[in-house]
């Protein structure tokens, strides 16, 4: 679905009060929606005390009426499908939804009869965070671009290897 | 009184940015590939197709369309094809949008 001008306005409006209010206090539930549970340690070693998520202002929550954020896991097993979007209107506004490793993003299970193949066909994601598993570093980052903390890195990237320069004579 | 305790008073400082220093795991992590579009031919992506155990690699005439977002950084394609696809080194792929993950790499290496 293309955003239409006055959606891409209050997109940027949301996006800035998203900034404003989740910068520095962020709620987070996890939800694990048919993971091999990889992902969920990863989540859980960012509240170990090497990653610290709680200096940053970022908190988990058991609850989705207290979370911010949701960040999913998973490839959305259809099963799951009602309890997602139960999870997901609970949330006060506004909201934001992280679709977390290649499962979520569509990368491992295809769609059939008993997965959707990623998340964003039952939830409307806001970013998505690549990796099998994201390691913590990557989780992160992503909760940092989420809030608007930190700049996303994946449009400069090309993933031609550095001694290549693309179109250069060959 | 706790050693950080006393270091943080003395900086002024309880908080650290992020990352407060490099992390010294970040260099042995699984990234996804990087590829030398010189040394890709159609057949040898097409093999790297068919060992890729995700949707994250597909050809379109010329051209390597790779999804970073699908990848899981397995290392087969760079297993079939050692010379032609290196490790990118990079894992902070976080993105506000989807398509921004999914890369078009030339296929310019000379056909057999």
């Amino acid at each position: 679905m293309k955003p239409t001008p006055d959606a891409a306005v209050t997109a940027e409006k949301l996006r800035e009060q998203i900034a404003a209010q989740f910068g520095r206090s962020l709620h987070i539930r996890t939800l694990d929606t048919g993971s091999c549970a990889v992902c969920e340690q990863e989540i859980r070693l960012l509240a170990a005390p090497h990653y610290d998520l709680h200096r940053l202002g970022f908190f988990f929550t058991p609850a989705p009426r207290h979370a911010d954020l949701l960040l999913v896991t998973g490839p959305m097993v259809r099963a799951f499908e009602l309890a997602a979007r139960k999870a997901y209107e609970a949330m006060p506004g506004p909201k934001v939804v992280v679709a977390t490793g290649a499962c979520a993003l569509g990368g491992v299970y295809r769609a059939d009869p008993f997965v959707h193949g990623e998340v964003e066909a039952v939830l409307p994601v806001d970013v998505w965070i690549p990796g099998c598993p994201p390691s913590p570093l990557a989780l992160l980052h992503g909760l940092g671009v989420a809030v608007g903390r930190l700049a996303e890195k994946t449009p400069g990237l090309t993933f031609i290897a550095a001694d290549e320069i693309p179109g250069d004579g060959a | 009184m706790p050693v950080w305790f006393v270091r943080g008073l003395r900086r002024g400082v309880v908080t650290t940015r992020y990352p407060a220093r490099p992390d010294s795991s970040a260099a042995s992590l699984p990234t996804p590939p990087a590829f030398r579009p010189r040394e890709l031919t159609c057949e040898l992506v097409d093999r790297m197709i068919a060992v890729c155990p995700g949707p994250a690699l597909r050809r379109s005439d010329k051209t390597l369309v790779f999804d970073a977002g699908a990848c899981t950084a397995c290392g087969w394609c760079a297993r079939v094809a050692p010379g032609a696809v290196a490790s990118s080194g990079e894992f902070e792929l976080a993105a506000t949008d989807r398509s921004a993950l999914v890369k078009t790499i030339p296929i310019l290496g000379e056909q057999q």
